[in-house]
């Protein structure tokens, strides 16, 4: 196995949830994932971790141009997490899910570009140094975007969280 | 000493700084109970937004299809082919040099032999040598002067299949049908048992019989590659194999036996296929477990390439809970 399958086993799911993050289409973001990694395999990056997600981001934002130019306007509510139909879980549940879907996607939402490229980055398990050369930033104001991003996200969380409470009491 | 800043804090958690200066950090933190209390504020907002993000992934199971099928969708130049172009390319260019310069050499030898007599050996030989090379049909391809070419139909592994009608499951769930296994020992403790399986009978005359096939553990491991689901610890006592088309992996049944003596079945195929066996189990204690997103085919079909996707879940008599476990806990080998 070389470097690059072994990436591959290892990075492919990482790079399909940092996609889905940037468009919210499960499908798309694997055949994003894997357009990624057949890039590489013709490239060969000597950084390979850091390349792929340059890439990912890099087609990521080319889909969200196409998108915008097909006038279908992406939006974050856009439903796709699971969708089969059968076996149905409960009602419920399926509206409880959808909703913490919809507070988190919204929180993410309102954080700015730079902010919540960070912080999926960072999520995707790029140490700082990676993150910095892909965002344009400072090695050194990695852990202030990242710090910023982490209580923005929660605080817009726990707002959209509490008027979905209040809505329903 | 001043006390730790916010953003250090969030990289001292991220093990993003040196170990000097995580050494200067906790030296500070055992005598701040300020900076402490900072620092576990900063790991519960850092643990809340993994957990949060964590809730954003596209399906509970995401498996990379099989690294060799990239390749055979999209046949893309390697860095060594590229190398191996421009070193055939190379050649070609110095096969033409050495041919202008032969027949130049040669030209001039004929003409020379006419008054001096024949000409030497090694002349007629760097002739031979300048021949032709024979045409190389990716010569004129530049693959750096050119975005990767994404061909919308690529040629590609097929699945032979004769030109007819698709065929119709009619009235019946495949299933292990009186299988006598060979034992068959498999990594992690599963074991395949050498048992007889009571199970639904196939028809006789049923198209299954052509399509569905018993195979043993190995060789169903050639047919489904990474496609192949099952529970971890319990016996096989079954693996049946549904072939696809136009490209498409394999459909798989693997059944095994839990320690109360029921049958789980692991199914893993396109989402149609699945849904037309899970129609035909008709009995109403047999259950299912919420199915999981595996990795989708790419069908070559008569309308060109398109995704087809495809699913994994367990059934059995067991209750949807534990079959959902179950489901956690399977492997797609």
């Amino acid at each position: 196995m070389d470097d690059l399958e072994k990436l591959y086993t290892t990075h492919y799911a990482a790079v399909v949830r940092f996609l889905y993050r940037k468009i919210w289409d499960a499908d798309r973001a694997e055949d994003l994932a894997q357009e990624v990694f057949i890039r590489a395999m013709a490239h060969r990056p000597e950084k390979p971790r850091a390349w792929i997600f340059a890439v990912a981001a890099n087609l990521a934002r080319d889909e969200a141009r196409a998108a915008i130019r097909r006038r279908k306007h992406l939006t974050l509510l856009k439903d796709d997490p699971v969708p089969l139909s059968t076996p149905d879980p409960s009602v419920e549940e399926t509206v409880e899910r959808d909703e913490r879907w919809a507070q988190v996607s919204g929180a993410l939402a309102a954080l700015s570009e730079r902010d919540r490229e960070v912080l999926l980055l960072w999520d995707a398990g790029l140490s700082y140094p990676e993150i910095a050369a892909q965002s344009g930033l400072a090695v050194g104001a990695v852990g202030t975007t990242l710090a910023r991003a982490r209580k923005r996200l929660i605080e817009a969380h726990d707002k959209t969280e509490y008027v979905a409470d209040a809505a329903r009491s | 000493m001043r006390h730790v800043p916010e953003d250090e804090l969030h990289a001292y958690l991220d093990q993003a700084l040196s170990r000097s200066q995580c050494v200067e950090i906790e030296t500070h933190l055992a005598g701040c109970a300020r900076c402490r209390d900072r620092r576990d504020d900063t790991a519960a907002i850092r643990d809340r937004t993994t957990a949060l993000l964590n809730r954003m992934t596209p399906r509970a199971l995401i498996i990379p299809p099989p690294f060799d099928s990239l390749a055979d969708r999209h046949p893309m130049v390697t860095r060594a082919q590229i190398w191996a172009r421009r070193g055939r390319r190379a050649g070609l260019l110095a096969a033409g040099l050495l041919t202008a310069v032969a027949a130049g050499w040669g030209g001039r030898s004929l003409l020379d032999s006419r008054e001096l007599g024949p000409a030497p050996l090694s002349n007629l030989a760097s002739l031979s040598l300048a021949a032709p090379a024979p045409a190389d049909p990716v010569a004129d391809f530049h693959p750096e002067s050119s975005p990767i070419p994404i061909q919308e139909k690529t040629p590609r592994l097929r699945v032979t299949v004769p030109a007819a009608e698709p065929r119709r499951v009619e009235n019946i769930l495949p299933a292990p049908v009186n299988m006598q296994l060979a034992s068959m020992s498999l990594s992690g403790g599963t074991t395949v048992a050498n048992t007889a399986v009571p199970a639904t009978r196939l028809e006789a005359g049923s198209p299954f019989d052509r399509i569905w096939r018993s195979v043993q553990w190995e060789e169903a491991l050639q047919i489904a590659g990474s496609g192949l689901p099952f529970i971890e610890g319990l016996p096989v006592i079954g693996v049946l194999v549904h072939a696809g088309t136009y490209g498409e992996r394999p459909m798989v049944i693997v059944a095994q036996q839990d320690p109360g003596g029921d049958i789980i079945q692991s199914i893993e195929g396109p989402v149609g296929k699945v849904l037309e066996v899970l129609q035909r189990q008709a009995a109403s204690d047999i259950h299912m477990s919420e199915p999981a997103r595996t990795a989708p085919d790419y069908v070559d079909g008569p309308a060109g390439i398109r995704r087809a996707n495809r699913m994994m879940l367990v059934t059995g008599r067991l209750s949807v809970d534990s079959l959902n476990a179950l489901a956690r806990v399977a492997t797609i080998r």
